[in-house]
């Protein structure tokens, strides 16, 4: 569904120039799916994977209505109805978990995308093309650093003694004793948004920045010879330039708020910190899959993808009313 | 052209990323649509003819410990090697990392089907076996294990699983039966340099143990140009639980029995946290943090952080359990700082009370259980038996003969050059020796049985003890006028066998509601705790008083009167009383 939308998408974008009348539509599509057969056959790999693990597992869903035992046949499984959601609405711990996966999404869809836009901007306007090269490297490797190791580099940097934050904050006098970050829920967020913006950075850039190395080169000379300077052209090609890559990915992100996983959250909290560090996943981790309680967990996560294609349909509608972009 | 076809690519880029990206996102956490193919519980007896004969043609046996093993050498030590060639077989072995337990490991497995043909599944047994995963090892025992017969003896009966469910699930390998300990490696724990310096002096309540380490730190702000630590405990995880939580029954005169306490006489349980004597023990640290002597670290820190900081040497007292820091006291001895390691002192609250490390549970710990993912049961449990003879004892405990023990006149003599590596280089010396990397495979006898020579089956005894002391740790003894710690412990005989045997070991139900109140509780317990232990000493009454009230809430009462019924039932089975 998706990749016919965005093949479609990219039909519109290059042949913008020549609309076709909408009563033709359906003949011109088939038109161009004969046109370009290798794009269609290359995104049908893709399809199938598509399918097989995102749509067959929905059967999977009846699970939440069930009692489910993992030994018995599914003729054999007691139907309990909603029993399942029921329990999960009225735990008050679910809405707990919802504040604290909400408030880190948000927290992670703000910076992760305000950052890497910059940053790509930024490499972009660096001259020396070796350097460029090198920090753009340096910046995407710890995307690669698995988040055990990252959450062991952040609680050592964030140690009362000899973390290199509190003795650095100490030298320069900004406080008078150390500071327990990771002790105080109310740092969680921040120091979690803080480590996923170090890890995630460099990688997230690329794709900004391929989305730049397409600008034609043309309009920057055009815009030189009218006399813009860096700044001008930075605001007035580079950033519009890159705007449907920015609306589609910022979309598709939406979509994502609630099913954040919980990789980060679990390596990085500690007991002192639960009522802010557990998310929805773990949630399911904790009261489903670890005390055997499949079919909760099933509803859990049925939640999370109901909520999801509601975020991403209403995220997609906005943008194509107010910013005139969408992906579907 | 050039700019076309970047752009393309670009594209194609796009769609590729956003798919995975975008549709990767409904996936269920669960593995639902897995039913694990149960082919009943009994597997089929054989028609072998001999079935005492060891079959030696090569055979491999997947395995899942759920306790890390980090100096697992894939059996390419000398003992793993001696175990193939005696037997045939190989082990095609996984352990949980890191601080382990195996929980998510098992979780998953149980919700798959998917399991290894023998498993140590530690707490988490009773989720495989409500999955249909487990043979019933009874008739497999009786027909082909007679070394096994032999070790459990009059202890079959523990080895049921339930009075409901009779079968024989698991074979119990992480004890010794019969085991007499000779030495003492829990209680409190105090560096045999603050000993030294003070003169030796009483260690017996929770005050003289403040008071040493407050006075120790006084005179000595420093170590190694580091701020000395006076008390650190490890609050990562379930970690929790034996540094800080378990301390509390162990301090007041209770014994193990997990998070319960449960009343000898009336088998009545309760959550430990509830006993008036424990909400003391939690106010005495609360006052060790904060009159600064309880490192601010604590409840922050993770397990490897812990372990760094025992290696540094600067940590004056520990509250925990050999087991659980002894990585980090390994790299002291490794590092020749003997002075740094600990001495352990029975430590309780006041006078009145009585520390019940020593109080006999009689066998009931986790072990061995065969899936039905195993082809040829009987193989494994023919070659368990092998492991649980005599000569396989002696293989997994003292290693091979000849190269890492000798016998003179009858008697078996650890190498002086293996004893000194496994206690001064563990790692390396477990990694080519394999000595101590097989214990749980296999039935074992304890510490203090002889076998038919006349010779201990394991390697800690009396005299060898005292040989693998470090001269500081000698010298700390000899200010006690002991010969072990445990001479400062008192001593099994002063108090009854458990019938309830130990009850962190007792099956529980895995599904209802008693896992998700259990679950709550743990949530409160591991929040709440470290709470009322950093809160200001006059708001100490108030937080504790909360969480007490916070459990109740979460449904505690409940879940305590079904474990105690389960406490009364597991009585019924082992001693035939009625209840």
């Amino acid at each position: 569904m998706i990749v016919k939308a965005l093949t479609e998408n990219g039909v519109t974008a290059n042949e913008s120039v020549t609309p076709r009348p909408p009563a033709k539509r359906n003949s011109g599509f088939w038109k161009s799916v004969v046109q370009q057969k290798y794009l269609y056959l290359m995104s049908l790999p893709f399809v199938i994977w598509v399918f097989i693990f995102s749509y067959v597992p929905i059967w999977g869903w009846l699970m939440a209505f069930q009692n489910y035992k993992p030994v018995k046949s599914f003729s054999e499984q007691k139907w309990v109805g909603l029993d399942n959601f029921k329990e999960l609405f009225q735990d008050e711990r679910f809405y707990l978990v919802l504040r604290n996966t909400l408030a880190m999404s948000m927290l992670g869809l703000i910076f992760g995308f305000v950052v890497p836009i910059l940053f790509a901007v930024m490499l972009n306007e660096l001259r020396g093309n070796i350097f460029k090269r090198t920090v753009q490297t340096i910046s995407y490797l710890p995307h690669f650093v698995s988040w055990v190791v990252v959450g062991g580099i952040v609680y050592k940097t964030l140690a009362i003694d000899g973390g290199i934050v509190n003795d650095l904050l100490l030298w320069m006098n900004v406080i008078d004793e150390p500071i327990q970050f990771m002790s105080k829920g109310k740092y969680f967020w921040g120091v979690l948004t803080a480590a996923d913006i170090w890890k995630e950075t460099g990688w997230n850039a690329i794709i900004y920045l391929a989305a730049i190395t397409g600008i034609d080169k043309e309009l920057y000379e055009a815009a030189k010879v009218d006399g813009a300077g860096r700044v001008k052209q930075m605001f007035n090609i580079t950033l519009p330039g890159i705007r449907t890559t920015v609306m589609v990915l910022l979309i598709m992100n939406i979509g994502h708020l609630v099913g954040i996983g919980f990789e980060k959250q679990f390596q990085l909290q500690n007991n002192l910190v639960t009522d802010y560090s557990e998310v929805l996943d773990l949630y399911a981790l904790k009261y489903g899959i670890q005390i055997s309680r499949f079919s909760y967990g099933t509803a859990i996560s049925m939640f999370t993808s109901v909520v999801s294609v509601i975020l991403l349909f209403t995220a997609n509608g906005l943008m194509k009313k107010f910013a005139k972009e969408s992906i579907m | 052209m050039n700019r076309k076809s970047t752009k393309t690519i670009f594209t194609l880029l796009l769609a590729s990323s956003m798919l995975i990206a975008g549709c990767g996102g409904n996936s269920n956490n669960a593995a639902n649509n897995t039913t694990p193919n149960n082919t009943g519980n009994t597997p089929a007896a054989t028609n072998s003819a001999d079935d005492t004969a060891l079959d030696t043609s090569p055979f491999t046996i997947s395995f899942f410990g759920a306790d890390a093993s980090p100096n697992w050498n894939k059996m390419q030590d000398d003992v793993g090697k001696a175990i193939t060639e005696k037997t045939g077989v190989t082990l095609e072995a996984e352990f949980d990392v890191g601080s382990g337990g195996g929980d998510q490991k098992i979780a998953m497995m149980a919700a798959s089907g998917d399991v290894p043909d023998l498993i140590f599944a530690k707490g988490s047994l009773s989720k495989l076996v409500d999955a249909g995963l487990i043979v019933d090892m009874t008739e497999l025992i009786d027909k082909h294990a007679p070394n096994l017969k032999k070790v459990y003896g009059e202890n079959m009966n523990r080895l049921k699983y339930s009075l409901d469910d009779q079968a024989i699930y698991q074979i119990p390998t992480n004890m010794g039966v019969g085991q007499q300990s000779f030495d003492a490696t829990g209680g409190f724990e105090i560096q045999h340099r603050v000993l030294k310096e003070l003169g030796y002096p009483e260690v017996k309540t929770l005050a003289d143990y403040e008071k040493v380490l407050k006075d120790y730190v006084a005179l000595h702000p420093e170590t190694d140009g580091q701020p000395t630590i006076p008390l650190t405990l490890n609050a990562d995880d379930w970690k929790i639980m034996i540094t800080v939580t378990n301390p509390a029954f162990i301090a007041t005169g209770a014994p193990d029995d997990g998070e319960y306490y449960v009343d000898p006489e009336t088998f009545e349980a309760k959550l430990h946290y509830k006993r008036p004597e424990e909400k003391e023990y939690f106010r005495w640290l609360n006052g060790m943090y904060a009159q600064g002597l309880l490192d601010k670290d604590t409840f922050v820190q993770k397990d490897d952080q812990y372990k760094a900081k025992v290696a540094s040497g600067r940590v004056l007292g520990l509250i925990s359990q050999e087991w659980e820091y002894s990585d980090g006291e390994n790299a002291l001895k490794a590092a020749g700082k003997d002075e740094y390691t600990y001495a352990h002192f029975p430590v309780t609250l006041s006078d009145e009370y009585k520390d019940h490390s020593f109080m006999q549970t009689g066998i009931d710990g986790y072990g061995l259980a065969i899936t039905t993912a195993a082809k040829d049961p009987v193989r494994i449990i023919k070659w368990l038996d092998w492991m649980s003879s005599d000569e396989g004892q002696v293989l997994r405990t003292w290693g091979i003969e000849g190269k890492h023990y000798t016998v003179t006149d009858g008697k078996r003599e650890v190498n002086p050059e293996v004893r000194d590596g496994l206690a001064n280089d563990t790692a390396n010396t477990q990694k080519e020796t394999g000595i101590g990397q097989y214990l749980i495979f296999g039935a074992r006898y304890g510490d203090g049985v002889k076998d038919p020579t006349g010779n201990y089956y394991t390697t800690s005894f009396p005299d060898q003890i005292v040989a693998s002391y470090s001269a500081a740790e000698k010298e700390s003894l000899a200010g006690y006028k002991a010969t072990t710690w445990k001479d400062l412990f008192p001593k099994e005989d002063e108090f009854p066998v458990k019938e309830t045997g130990a009850l962190y070991n007792m099956p529980v139900p895995t599904d209802g509601k008693y896992q998700v109140t259990f679950s709550k509780t743990q949530d409160i317990i591991r929040k709440r705790i470290p709470e009322a232990i950093l809160s200001k000493p006059a708001d100490f009454d108030k937080v504790y008083d909360a969480f007490l009230a916070e459990l109740d809430k979460a449904g505690a009462q409940e879940m305590e009167k079904e474990f105690t019924e389960l406490v009364k039932k597991r009585v019924s089975l082992w001693t035939g009383k009625s209840l």
